[in-house]
């Protein structure tokens, strides 16, 4: 770093105060908000942050004026924070950043209008990757983080404050979604509920009147959990709605919905095409997608053990591997196109044996205990209509549709 | 609980008040909604009744009432803006913020119930809160809590209302005994609370159906506590109205048999601040009056605080001639002194010097009144105030316990001896409301006044006791000069010369050897000690949580040693008796009820302090708070253990009780020595002191840590905490900590590796070892050791509980395990993963944690044979492969089977209703049997024929049971009729289902069921 005058120093501090208290005064959010953001690196706040670091007085600098020093709650903190995140001491960063945030909160309630809200924006995203920044540190020294869910609950004041009447409820979405960020990672995603609660059921909200963006990933962190939940229409419905508004540019959210939405979309019947695992790198899903469309078991199995740590992580590996029902399904459907191929008339008979020796094909070592037990469970869940006798181990089908499509329902269970 | 469920039920007959009793002490366990509504219920009833006695002076009770409302939010409000408060009253304050402000959703609640009195709702809430708030003093400070107990009755507004509630005609009707009455007013300073007190009782008596407004009366009591008095003064000397007021409750009080026309007056007289017409203003206006005073409570041994309470008065006084300024400004004042107590508290020999200084004042009076109602009556009860000696000031404790416990000697002969005067247990009530220390003089008054109150002794004989109680230098002395005392009198009153001698020219007796009397009693107590196997009943066991053994120990020994006949096992006993046939005796009634309610009182200010404890799981190392995680989730448990042992209800005042209890005391002493004990809170003891003082601090700083979060944990000074155990005993029963731990009960490794040896070769049951085994975690706990024995028992007890399908204790041994692991300290970790997997998989049905279990898994782990099998396991139930589970079942290694075996029934039903479904038309039962696991794994194995027939047999009864339709076909084979079945399966309500929804716990099921097993 050159070296930086005294008066330079000076200069830069006076600059960003008066800057400061200037968008303040004028209500110019679009300058206020760059003066907030911290991990953005801009070229106003780094060299800033190296003035701050050789001008040690900026508190008196406040104080002198009173121009500055109304706002020397929220500047004072923010510069503290700014001079630790210069030099990568970013649990104090934070500690002082979430200082100067509930200043600027305290600030934000007092105003009458909404004109701040993409500062207060800032502020939430700003906080949210100052806190992970500061766990990842703090972790690395052997330290419980805990500053992540600190972060979460500066977020629920925020929220508090803009779930009321108004026009300052518009940016309660955003923050949710920031919560719902913060809450995935911790992996507390039951608190989400709450939050979900007062979005769904409050009437102040209405839904469509929440900027767009702020939908899709409110849908998308809904949407996932319902995939937890394994409610596959609702998490349909609502990954739909994330992938459908979705900005068509940004491949990379395209991509996150897909993860979610294509596990579901198997779940009640429904393939992609190859093209589309294809363009999005979906890799993971193209041999469980091939598995369904050809009945092979073997397949299945080894493409959900090849990506095993990936689908536990994104959590849709218990999803996938129920479709092992469907797979059967397509592979008793196969034995009885085979048979209906050769003699039409016996085709809805199938017998047991035949099942199990086209699984020993598969390399599947079953015996027929457990292929009969698999046979009552497809018929108890709808994906064969027929029945099993078990005296003369054949199963019978029905001579009508005897395997039903989903159709977009779900699997009975 | 029980113990105190049983006493009051004791009393039930005779004491209106028991009921009340119990209330509060569900109150103090802040079960807010499980109270309310019958509350609600009765309250309006009651107010009912009011309105029609008071219509006239219904605006006064009016603002009363809604002023505890206002108060308390005001207090509350406080509380919080205040992080001063919270940081240097270190629990006090800030543990006041969290029980109000639960209470407070309380209320809101409650509030909504239709209450045709407006007013009423609001008072409740007001007391309600209120009522928490009294515990929360005492536990800090616990001479605080003692004068909040003690004066509890002060409530000059709230008092009042309920007392015009009850109308004057129910008022004859109340246990009034003029003689006490006089003897009360002799000692203004004590007597105050101590008319209020059987104001109080009034109310009981009236109230007996309805029970809310007694509760109400109860916790208006508690809630202006003890700084009230001080508050008074001002009063008295600032305002007129206030002053006539009190003048008139004590005045009206004294004759006690004027008590109709006393209650008009006082009528008259509350309404005055709220002056008829003025009706808003009356409503709030008292707040600004009371907030000081409970401000001032918390620093209630200050003198200055009285200071301020007089600027409030002030305040006050403009307040309500102007109308309705704010809140804050009246409080502002407060605020400031407030904090300054505060800091003086946290050094507790200052605290002390305060204390001392500040019991001649009076407000301190009432302090010995709680310590004393609960030692000399309730002995179970007794054990609850100790934990706030021992934990926190146990210095403090000294001056005033050995001068209790001799009042209550005194009190004593004439409860054995004499029925009719067998107010000793009223008395105390009254005899401690004497200052405490250093007023020599005025405590033997006290003393003398208690043996008086019944009307019963001559003048004489109270200025004979008074003489020879000045003479004492120190309390030992004291204590021995009126057990001397106690003998005489018993004497004289045995042999009838009572009223005859003259005791004004009785020459003195010499002064007994304080040092001679107390060993007198180490004879006494040392063969109770030496009893064999020491047993706790149920009544006991359910207190002794909260019971810090110590105190009760030395208290018990004074008694004895005071009691030297040796009534003393069984005086109780007596009591219990006397009070039967006492009926006519409504003073003493009368004090019986206070004492209760005082205890429970107490209990729920230790209640109360154990929950914040709680918090500090984390910094919980070393400090009594160990084990808190473990003992509260245990607390059902606890209760089932509670039933085993419990051959001995029957027992719980007997003799021999009494003596087990002694003996169990006994047992915490050891190595000490019983002087040694007795030292422990006396402030000459550096050693015992410094220890205690040590660890003290490190709690304070600890809660500070917890309230203000501005601490690191690392900050705190773990290895003050820590605990060198001294205890050589193997065996030990576990008891839950409610105070930082005795060294010498505590077991070093070397011991606690012997007991865990002993446990594993133990052919006892599941539920001694397991006792056993939570003790060895208890000190392993307390010791902070973590290390391969550790884990070695947590490993063994979470088998056991495995074993004896106890999952509760199974998870907290799996959680601590989790920690272990994670410290890499060596185990069998793949065994334990596999349970973690299979708890998870058949019992908590949580997707996402079986996700990240799943995740979380090393690649060693999935090759683990236990691990693949829980796999396997999952990957059954997933599919509902009903085939594959129940070969798993057979095959499973370890102890995964006990786990499977719990989701086993719910298997089954599936799996049948699945074959009603699919097959057609029938389905063979053998084929149902082997496939379901009643039957081995195949059909043609010869070898297990017999076998094969039982579980097939077993297997019928099963399908039976879950409503399947059987037939038999043309060869005779039993076949499940697929589609009869099919509609017909139901699940059957298991048989031993319990109220609670978990079969473990029904104690009788889990004896049956662990008897069974020869384990």
């Amino acid at each position: 770093m050159a070296y930086l005058s005294m008066g330079e120093a000076h200069r830069r501090i006076t600059d960003y105060l008066n800057r400061f208290s200037d968008a303040v005064s004028s209500q110019d959010v679009v300058s206020l908000k760059q003066l907030f953001s911290l991990s953005s690196n801009s070229p106003s706040l780094l060299p800033l942050a190296d003035a701050l670091n050789i001008f040690q007085d900026a508190n008196r600098l406040i104080k002198q004026s009173d121009k500055y020093s109304q706002f020397g709650d929220i500047i004072v903190p923010f510069f503290r924070s700014l001079q630790n995140y210069r030099i990568g001491n970013l649990v104090d960063s934070y500690l002082a950043f979430e200082k100067s945030a509930n200043a600027f909160l305290q600030e934000f309630r007092n105003w009458e209008s909404s004109w701040a809200l993409e500062a207060l924006y800032v502020i939430a995203y700003e906080i949210r990757v100052l806190a992970e920044r500061a766990d990842r540190e703090l972790a690395s020294n052997g330290k419980s983080p805990e500053k992540l869910k600190a972060a979460g609950s500066f977020l629920m004041k925020v929220f508090g404050v803009l779930a009321g009447k108004g026009s300052k409820r518009v940016g309660a979405l955003y923050v949710t979604c920031q919560l719902f960020k913060i809450y995935f990672k911790l992996g507390t995603v039951h608190l989400c509920r709450s939050v979900i609660r007062s979005i769904e059921t409050a009437r102040i909200f209405d839904f469509e009147e929440f900027p767009k963006r702020d939908k899709v990933t409110y849908m998308y962190y809904t949407g996932r959990l319902e995939v937890f939940n394994e409610n596959f229409p609702a998490a349909d419905q609502k990954l739909s709605y994330a992938l459908m508004h979705c900005n068509p540019q940004s491949e990379a959210n395209i991509r996150m919905i897909l993860k979610y939405l294509i596990p579901v979309k198997l779940s009640i019947g429904i393939l992609p095409k190859d093209w589309m695992l294809e363009k999005y790198n979906l890799v993971e899903y193209r041999n469980i997608v091939q598995a369904l469309r050809r009945g092979d078991l073997r397949l299945l199995r080894h493409g959900l053990q090849e990506h095993e740590d990936r689908l536990l992580r994104s959590g849709v590996y218990l999803v996938l591997e129920k479709l092992e029902l469907q797979v059967y399904q397509r592979l008793f459907k196969k034995i009885y196109i085979i048979q209906k191929q050769k003699d039409p008339i016996k085709a809805h008979q199938m017998k047991l044996e035949v099942i199990v020796k086209a699984l020993k094909w598969l390399e599947m070592d079953m015996d027929v205990d457990e292929v009969e037990c698999i046979v009552a469970i497809l018929i108890y869940k709808n994906l064969i209509k027929g029945y099993f006798a078990h005296k003369s181990k054949v199963v019978v089908l029905s001579k009508q549709d005897p395997f039903p499509k989903l159709n977009g329902k779900p699997v009975n269970s | 609980m029980m113990n105190q469920g049983a006493n009051t039920q004791t009393l039930a007959s005779v004491d209106p008040n028991s009921v009340e009793n119990r209330y509060v002490v569900d109150a103090s366990q802040s079960q807010a909604p499980s109270y309310l509504p019958p509350t609600a219920g009765s309250g309006t009833v009651s107010w009912a009744t009011h309105e029609v006695n008071n219509r006239s002076t219904e605006n006064g009770n009016l603002s009363n009432s809604n002023y505890h409302h206002e108060q308390h939010t005001e207090t509350h409000t406080k509380n919080l803006q205040d992080g001063l408060n919270a940081t240097s009253l270190a629990s006090s304050s800030s543990l006041g913020t969290t029980n109000v402000s639960q209470d407070y959703n309380g209320y809101s609640s409650y509030s909504n119930t239709s209450d045709p009195y407006g007013y009423g709702s609001t008072a409740y809430p007001g007391y309600y809160s209120s009522y928490q708030q009294q515990p929360n003093h005492s536990y800090p400070q616990p001479v605080g809590a003692y004068q909040n107990t003690g004066a509890p009755y002060q409530p000059i507004s709230s008092f009042q209302n309920t007392a015009s509630y009850a109308g004057p005609a129910s008022y004859s009707s109340t246990y009034y005994n003029p003689g006490d009455y006089q003897t009360a007013g002799g000692y203004p300073s004590s007597s105050y609370s101590n008319q209020t007190t059987s104001w109080n009782e009034g109310n009981y008596a009236n109230y007996t159906s309805h029970q809310y407004p007694n509760y109400t009366a109860d916790t208006s009591g508690n809630y202006s506590s003890g700084t009230v008095p001080a508050t008074s003064l001002h009063y008295q000397q600032q305002y007129k109205q206030w002053a006539d007021y009190y003048g008139q409750t004590e005045v009206s009080c004294a004759p006690g048999t004027e008590n109709v026309s006393v209650t008009s007056t006082s009528n008259q007289v509350c309404p005055v601040p709220g002056v008829s017409s003025a009706y808003p203003t009356a409503h709030s206006q008292p707040p600004p009056a009371y907030t000081p005073s409970w401000q001032q409570d918390s620093s209630s041994s200050q003198m200055s605080s009285v200071q301020p309470a007089t600027t409030v008065n002030g305040s006050h006084d403009s307040y309500w001639k102007h109308g309705a300024p704010s809140f804050q400004n009246h409080v502002s004042p407060v605020q400031p002194h407030f904090q300054k107590p505060l800091d003086q508290r946290s050094s507790y020999s200052n605290f002390q010097d305060q204390q001392r200084i500040a019991c001649p004042q009076g407000p301190n009076t009432q302090y010995p009144i709680a310590q004393q109602m609960p030692h000399s009556y309730q002995p179970p009860p007794v054990q609850t105030p100790p934990p706030l000696d021992n934990r926190r000031v146990s210095k403090l404790q000294i001056p005033t316990n050995p001068r209790i416990a001799s009042n209550l000697a005194l009190g004593l002969p004439k409860l054995d001896k004499d029925s009719s005067s067998a107010t000793a247990a009223a008395k105390p009530a009254y005899v401690s409301v004497p200052l405490p220390k250093p007023n020599e003089k005025v405590m033997s008054q006290d003393a003398a006044d208690s043996m008086l109150k019944p009307g019963m002794f001559p003048k004489s004989l109270r200025g004979y006791v008074e003489r020879a109680l000045a003479r004492c230098k120190d309390d030992t002395e004291m204590a021995a000069c009126q057990a001397v005392m106690k003998e005489i009198i018993t004497k004289a009153t045995a042999d009838g010369t009572l009223y005859t001698r003259d005791w004004d020219t009785e020459p003195l007796f010499p002064l007994p050897n304080a040092e001679m009397v107390t060993k007198d009693n180490l004879p006494s107590s040392t063969p109770v000690s030496a009893l064999p196997k020491y047993k706790r009943s149920p009544s006991r066991r359910t207190k002794s949580r909260w019971e810090p053994l110590p105190e009760e120990k030395s208290v018990d020994k004074l008694a004895s040693a005071t009691n030297e006949t040796g009534k003393f096992s069984g005086w109780i006993h007596a009591n219990e008796k006397d009070r039967k046939h006492m009926s006519g005796n409504v003073n003493k009634e009368a004090g019986l009820n206070n004492i209760k309610f005082l205890v429970s009182e107490q209990k729920s200010a230790s209640k109360n302090f154990q929950r914040p404890v709680k918090r500090q799981r984390v910094a919980a190392d070393g400090s009594n708070t160990a084990d808190n995680g473990d003992a509260s989730s245990d607390s059902d448990k606890e209760q089932s253990l509670t039933a085993y042992y419990a051959g001995a209800i029957a027992l719980a005042n007997s003799p021999e009780e009494r003596m087990r209890r002694e003996n169990r005391s006994k047992r915490f002493e050891k190595g000490q020595g019983n002087r040694a004990e007795t030292n422990h809170f006396k402030p000459k003891n550096a050693g015992a002191g410094n220890l205690y003082a040590r660890r003290a601090t490190a709690l304070v700083i600890s809660k500070n840590f917890e309230d203000s979060g501005s601490r690191a944990v690392e900050d705190i000074d773990w290895d003050a905490l820590t605990v060198k155990g001294t205890c050589q005993d193997i065996e030990k029963r576990y008891l839950r900590l409610t105070s930082a731990p005795d060294p010498s009960t505590v077991r070093p490794e070397e011991v606690l590796e012997k007991a865990l040896h002993m446990v594993q070769n133990s052919q006892k049951n599941y539920l001694h070892k397991c006792d056993q085994l939570k003790s060895i975690r208890q000190d392993l706990t307390v010791q902070r050791i973590r290390n391969h024995l550790t884990v070695k028992v947590y490993e063994t007890h979470a088998r056991l509980a495995i074993e004896n399908g106890d999952l509760p204790e199974y998870n907290q041994c799996q959680s601590q395990l989790k920690i272990l692991y994670a410290e890499g300290i060596e185990g069998c970790s793949m065994e334990f993963s596999a349970y973690n997997l299979l708890c998870v998989i058949l019992h908590s049905n949580n997707k996402r944690e079986l996700l990240s279990s799943m995740s979380r898994l090393s690649d060693e782990a999935k090759e683990d044979k236990a691990v693949k099998h829980a796999l396997a396991v999952r990957a059954a139930v997933s599919s509902g492969n009903y085939v594959m589970f129940f070969r798993l079942y057979k095959t499973a290694p370890n102890l995964n089977t006990c786990l499977m075996d719990l989701y086993v029934e719910k298997m089954r039903f599936k799996a049948v209703s699945c074959m009603s479904r699919s097959y057609r038309p029938t389905v063979p039962v053998s084929y149902v049997a082997q496939v379901l696991g009643f039957t081995g794994v195949s059909p043609t194995n010869e070898g297990s024929d017999e076998k094969d027939s039982d579980g097939l047999e077993e297997c019928v009864e099963w399908l039976k049971a879950h409503g399947a339709s059987l037939v038999a076909d043309n060869n005779g084979e039993l076949q499940l009729d697929a589609k009869a079945s099919s509609s017909t399966l139901f699940m059957p309500e298991p048989e031993d289902a319990v109220a609670h929804g978990d079969a473990n716990l029904a104690v009788n099921d889990f004896l049956a069921r662990t008897s069974l097993q020869p384990s």
